[in-house]
């Protein structure tokens, strides 16, 4: 097990004329089940090589622990560089990669078997780790008899057998159906927790990141757009990228003007609340970006103060609504939770003042902290 | 997975729903017709000269002054083939000796190759591939002099040894660009995760790459023993008189002999036969090792 710190790593293909990563400074703690995730080309998997070895980064540092592995200061000769084989990592690739060629048990134990660990043991391993992963039936068969979802436990198991102090997962879920995928994630976290074993898993699918994580780290273009647990980011994200990436129906973005104590968002009006009266000081007569989340409504009752919109549309969700509305020309979605869908076309929103996010329209960064 | 295997099978019941039966047109059995006369003819004119080869293979001396090639022979006779055979027995053996040994050794130098170029990135990759390229379209005549000066240098003159060294270095780069192929389909994924499994780069080769392209690897040998094993060129300027092969044998049996084609007839298929039969048994490999290399591996 080790603690990974990443310490100004960038990594640029063309000599510096443009960087895929920018950068990156990355403390991740031991034992810790950390997300890279962002939308493709974000350079999420890009680091995850690099940390593996895979892939030389033209600057910077990785450090295991308290063993540097990799150092590069911008010259074509790493100053250090110790190759993938001697990390004592595992990694699971999107396309599996299992070794055609070998059994389930041959693969399993090829990484055992390569460090020379005494039969026994290896056979022990494998025995414990097919047990956790319901795979023992399968260990006498080949990739190519395997479903999908098989071969997807079976790379999972190959990787933990082996007991690694960092553990690499790129999109491993990806190639799954919806179903499978949510007992592979949930049985994965579960192994995880039981293991300890430094985890660094990327992702571009929010739900995942947000159940498995204790750690995300949200990319876009090569720079970190936030970092922090679950719940900071879907709570408190730091600008409007991290706010429309997590959460799904995504966060409806209001472009208001301040008018005194008041947002105007043009087809309504919303009295500024106390706690956010200090941060929107510096803003009055200028315009902010307003999100609330889909889940941060409520329908107020006999009319009454809130967002006047018409409904548009209705999807059942089975436990909740998600209601379409308008509000002036825009369409917002906002999520009910009641037994039955509201039957009148027009509606009031109260929206939960405590909820709501404010974002420089500029900066697109947060006003309210 | 889920999208391959209901594509998979949604082409499937395509072809089906295609291949309902109707009855053939008047036209299209007139047409019909046309074809396969085209074809036969066509198998006759190819095969007819065989034919007579095997026939005349049979027939005693005498009787093949008498007869036209293509009658069977009233007697049948091995004649032909015992002295065939005593003429061209060491010779056969020498080039069952340098096929061998020439085709295991430029397969084995050319998977080498095939495997540095096709996996590995370093400085001048290209440049050594079209190297390489460019070697298999050497015309050997214009290297002739120099090597048989070299061979000679080497005391291998006149040596099946010597025919195996020339064999091996000029096979190389046609095995090098055949494999390259193959090697290409094996997954980078795999290569990267044999990698962190903890395995150097001939541990990947031997344990990764290697069995997961026998096929090919087969393909690429067979394909070699025959090309080595018609070969006459290097025979002739460097087999000398010990150690030439059957190849340059047979020619000075046409030569040497007072005209006896059933002797030379059946010298010829003596020497055709093992690349037929190589052809018949690994038909099946060299088809899918063909098609391995077409579509990329799933």
């Amino acid at each position: 097990m080790a603690s990974i710190k990443i310490k100004d790593m960038s990594v640029s293909y063309n000599k510096g004329k443009s960087y895929v990563l920018d950068k990156l400074n990355l403390d991740i703690k031991d034992g810790e089940f950390c997300v890279f995730l962002g939308p493709s080309g974000c350079g999420k998997s890009t680091a995850m090589h690099c940390i593996a070895g895979l892939l030389h980064p033209t600057n910077g540092e990785i450090w295991f622990g308290d063993e540097i592995m990799t150092s590069a200061d911008g010259k074509k000769k790493d100053k250090t560089f110790v190759p993938p084989q001697e990390r004592n990592i595992a990694m699971v690739f999107q396309e599996y990669a299992l070794y055609p060629n070998m059994t389930v048990r041959e693969n399993m134990s090829f990484a055992l078997k390569t460090k020379k660990a005494p039969k026994e043991e290896i056979d022990k391993r494998v025995a414990y780790m097919a047990q956790m992963l319901s795979i023992e039936q399968l260990l006498d068969r080949r990739p190519a008899e395997l479903s999908g979802g098989q071969r997807q436990r079976v790379a999972l198991g190959r990787a933990l057998v082996r007991d690694p102090q960092v553990f690499l997962l790129d999109e491993p879920l990806g190639n799954l159906d919806a179903k499978l995928r949510d007992q592979v994630r949930y049985e994965l976290k579960k192994i995880q927790e039981q293991l300890g074993i430094t985890t660094i898993y990327v992702t571009h699918d929010q739900t995942e990141a947000m159940t498995m994580a204790d750690h995300i780290v949200l990319m876009k273009e090569g720079h970190i757009m936030q970092q922090g647990t679950p719940n900071d980011l879907y709570d408190h994200p730091a600008n409007e990228f991290v706010a429309g990436f997590l959460g799904t129906p995504q966060i409806n973005i209001f472009p208001c003007e301040v008018k005194g104590d008041v947002l105007d968002g043009g087809a309504f009006q919303l009295k500024v609340p106390e706690s956010l009266k200090a941060c929107l000081a510096a803003y009055k007569g200028k315009k902010v970006d307003l999100g609330i989340r889909p889940s941060d409504f409520e329908l107020a009752e006999n009319g009454g103060e809130g967002i006047h919109v018409h409904v548009d549309s209705i999807e059942p969700l089975g436990d909740a609504y998600l209601i379409y509305v308008r509000v002036g020309e825009k369409v917002v979605v906002f999520k009910y939770t009641g037994e039955t869908a509201p039957e009148e076309k027009e509606l009031v929103l109260r929206p939960n003042m405590a909820k709501l996010h404010l974002f420089d329209p500029t900066t697109e960064d947060r006003i309210n902290k | 997975m889920q999208g391959n295997i209901s594509s998979i099978e949604r082409s499937k019941a395509g072809q089906q729903a295609q291949t309902v039966r109707v009855k053939p047109k008047w036209h299209m059995t007139a047409l019909h017709v046309v074809y396969y006369a085209i074809l036969i003819a066509l198998l006759v004119f190819y095969m007819l000269p065989f034919w007579g080869t095997v026939m005349t293979s049979f027939k005693t001396n005498s009787e093949v002054m008498t007869s036209t090639p293509i009658t069977p022979p009233t007697a049948w006779t091995l004649e032909g083939y015992a002295s065939a055979m005593e003429e061209l027995g060491l010779p056969l053996l020498t080039s069952l000796m340098v096929t061998l040994f020439g085709a295991a050794g430029s397969v084995f130098l050319g998977s080498i190759c095939a495997y540095a170029l096709s996996k590995w990135k370093f400085r001048l990759n290209n440049v050594f591939f079209i190297a390489l390229v460019a070697a298999t379209y050497l015309p050997f005549q214009a290297i002739l002099i120099p090597l048989l000066q070299t061979i000679n240098a080497l005391d291998l003159y006149d040596n099946i040894w010597g025919l195996v060294l020339v064999h091996t270095v000029f096979g190389m780069p046609m095995c090098t660009v055949m494999m390259r192929g193959y090697y290409a389909d094996v997954p980078d994924a795999l290569v990267r995760q044999a990698m962190i499994d903890g395995n150097g780069m001939w541990q990947i080769y031997r344990k990764i790459v290697v069995p997961n392209t026998k096929i090919a690897t087969i393909t690429v040998f067979v394909f070699q023993c025959t090309s080595i094993w018609n070969e006459m060129l290097f025979a002739l300027v460097l087999g000398g008189y010990d150690s030439k092969p059957a190849t340059i044998a047979l020619n000075e049996l046409a030569g040497t002999m007072a005209a006896e084609f059933n002797v030379q007839m059946a010298g010829s298929l003596i020497l055709a036969l093992p690349v037929l039969v190589l052809y018949i048994f690994m038909g099946k490999y060299l088809i899918s090792g063909q098609m391995s290399g077409a579509v990329t591996a799933s």
